[in-house]
């Protein structure tokens, strides 16, 4: 190709890289196999990434403040697994609201760890990776949680229910995340958000309560993660005590890839949308494809690196950029 | 948790040297056990060690976990031999890099029992036995009874189907795939496995995989999954399509849920394996081989074919 072309298409990428990627996978996808764009195959994709999503854009705060969340894997596990049984110990009107607030308990916790206590994100959330694990394998003894009455409840609406032809799952990720994004760029709260993680002491020096908002951060992370089990349980009706595990990695590959900084200050909810989305499809194209698995593996991080490459070359406005 | 199995383990240790002092019993038997708690199996194969080595006065056991860490299990195997208990049955939490801790015990005059997952071929000279599920054939009678149950519809000739597999790299995995895929041309040779893609032993990502299988095939006549748990997710996707009906179900480990899904006419077969039969062979293994009986290296306990047909011989799995 010629560096003029490279140079015309580099502009067109540098306001909307992520997406353009995004779309440059579609296709790609679409032409190895047609069956991938079909609707019922969108919306199965979309439908599954709705519980990473759901993390992901809650994750997005705690990474735009400046902060990590390693924890939300085992936090989701723990969830799912408390609104399991409490269906049938106290009914769901009870149940849901109780796990609700047993899950923003772990979250204001580790919001008051790492907003009151300044500890490090990284060790703090680490650490209440495995606590949080321990905690719901004690609470369940080990054994996995299953509804007893599978085909009686209602409580089957949130994972697997459909309203005017779309399923729940998806409308309660899209209801999040618009509510989030005007959460994050319409508000002052939202504005101290990237004030505190742009740069923290600036921030303390303009009167931001920089602890106040690392706190809510988390709360808002951990509400997340409980509608993620609240869906996770009603889609399945039972549950491992291992369902979440390894999905903290999969959440911040999405933010990550979605271009917010690791360092704080940046990122959209939107852009952590396409980034979910993106790890999504290529999980569902690799499988319609029909790749060898340990193949997938690999082929899976190419193209997390190509995106990443992508987006980053956009905003550089070159696709070569060596460190100088 | 840490806290917890520590508490455990110093009571159990603490117990054993009592027990070693005061007790009348023939043999101390350790066990350094996977990872507790980890899922049902696991918990209830402890409770059901437990209660078989408390039933037998020849024996005292010292019970301990690893929690999944290698290291801590190799740790437990040299606190075993310091011990110098007469005998230790092994969970490896990892085939491979608990070798040189068996061969140490090996080395000391101590008779190694392995439970439940082989160590790797290397380690074979250094063990007195296995003791555990034959995977191998556990995947040949799934493929037999799927297709006992495609000739009873009449498609034996024409039927297609998936295979949702565990873990890849997990010796049980591997194992139930291939005993699974070496079966199936033998006794239905004209049915046709179309794709292998592994669930992970997770039941979520089982519904996923089979979601974009009921996408990409629009004619599929049999699942077989490595395990109920995934058979069960791949059942969810089908229920959600609409073409449960259209699809036989055949896994392998009945769980509860595959047992339950039997009882619902959703799910066909399975494989029986108990937790309670597989700690009691290798506490009997155990004995047998410190009695000087003579005991194969590889020292497998039964695992049944169930299905919907005489699913009322057994019990509902308690995991």
């Amino acid at each position: 190709m010629a560096q003029g072309n490279l140079k015309v298409i580099g502009e067109l990428l540098a306001k909307h890289g992520i997406l353009v990627a995004f779309i440059i996978f579609m296709i790609v996808f679409t032409v190895l196999n047609p069956r991938f764009i079909t609707s019922d195959n969108v919306l199965g994709v979309v439908r599954s990434s709705a519980i990473l999503g759901v993390m992901a854009i809650g994750v997005t705060f705690v990474v735009v403040s400046g902060n990590l969340d390693l924890s939300v894997g085992s936090m989701m596990s723990f969830s799912t697994i408390v609104v399991l049984d409490l269906h049938d110990k106290i009914g769901p009107i009870l149940g849901i609201p109780v796990m609700f607030a047993m899950t923003m308990a772990l979250g204001a916790l580790i919001g008051f760890l790492v907003g009151y206590l300044k500890l490090n994100s990284l060790i703090v959330t680490l650490g209440m990776l495995s606590a949080i694990h321990g905690l719901t394998l004690t609470y369940s003894g080990g054994k996995n949680m299953d509804i007893a009455d599978k085909d009686g409840t209602w409580f089957s609406i949130f994972g697997q229910g459909e309203i005017l032809g779309l399923p729940v799952p998806i409308l309660l990720f899209a209801l999040l995340a618009a509510g989030l994004t005007l959460l994050l760029s319409k508000t002052p709260f939202g504005r101290k958000v990237y004030a505190v993680g742009g740069n923290g002491v600036a921030a303390t020096f303009s009167g931001i309560p920089r602890a106040r908002i690392v706190f809510y951060c988390y709360l808002i992370s951990s509400f997340c993660v409980a509608v993620a089990g609240l869906i996770q349980a009603s889609r399945s009706l039972g549950s491992q005590n291992t369902v979440g595990q390894g999905l903290e990695l999969e959440v911040l590959a999405a933010v990550i890839l979605g271009g917010a900084s690791l360092l704080g200050g940046s990122g959209t909810i939107f852009k952590t949308v396409i980034g979910v989305l993106i790890l999504g499809f290529i999980q569902n194209g690799l499988l319609l494809i029909g790749l060898e698995f340990y193949v997938q593996y690999i082929v899976t991080w190419v193209i997390i690196i190509l995106a990443v490459w992508l987006d980053i070359a956009a905003k550089r406005g070159q696709l070569w950029s060596p460190i100088a | 948790m840490n806290l917890k199995k520590t508490l455990v383990v110093s009571t159990a240790l603490a117990t054993f040297a009592m027990a070693g002092a005061a007790s009348a019993a023939d043999f101390t038997i350790g066990i350094t056990q996977n990872n507790v708690g980890v899922d049902s199996y696991q918990t209830t194969y402890e409770k059901a060690f437990i209660a078989a080595a408390e039933a037998n006065d020849k024996v005292d056991a010292v019970v301990l976990d690893a929690g999944g860490d290698v290291a801590r299990q190799i740790a437990q195997m040299e606190d075993l031999i310091q011990q110098k208990v007469d005998a230790i049955i092994i969970w490896p939490t990892n085939g491979q890099a608990v070798i040189p801790a068996v061969r140490k015990a090996f080395g000391a005059g101590i008779p190694v029992i392995v439970t439940n997952s082989n160590i790797a071929a290397e380690g074979a000279e250094f063990i007195a036995s296995f003791s555990g599920p034959d995977n191998i054939t556990q995947g040949s009678r799934s493929a037999e009874i799927m297709c006992d149950k495609f000739k009873e519809m009449g498609i034996e000739d024409e039927a297609q189907i998936v295979q949702i597999s565990g873990q890849p790299g997990y010796t049980t995995a591997i194992e139930r795939a291939a005993g699974f895929e070496d079966r199936l041309p033998e006794v239905c040779p004209n049915v046709t496995l179309m794709e292998t893609q592994p669930g992970d032993w997770n039941r979520e990502k089982s519904q996923q995989v089979m979601e974009a299988f009921l996408v990409k095939y629009d004619d599929i006549d049999g699942v077989y999954s490595g395990d109920d748990n995934m058979g069960v997710g791949a059942l969810n996707a089908a229920k959600a399509a609409d073409r449960a009906d259209d699809i036989i179900f055949v896994g392998a480990t009945n769980f509860a849920v595959g047992y339950e899904a039997m009882e619902r006419g959703e799910y066909w077969g399975s494989i029986y394996q108990s937790p309670v039969d597989d700690a009691e062979a290798a506490l009997k293994t155990a004995i047998d081989v410190l009695e000087g009986k003579d005991v194969p290296l590889l020292n497998y306990f039964d695992t049944p074919k169930i299905t919907q047909d005489n699913m009322s011989e057994f019990d509902k799995p308690v995991f």
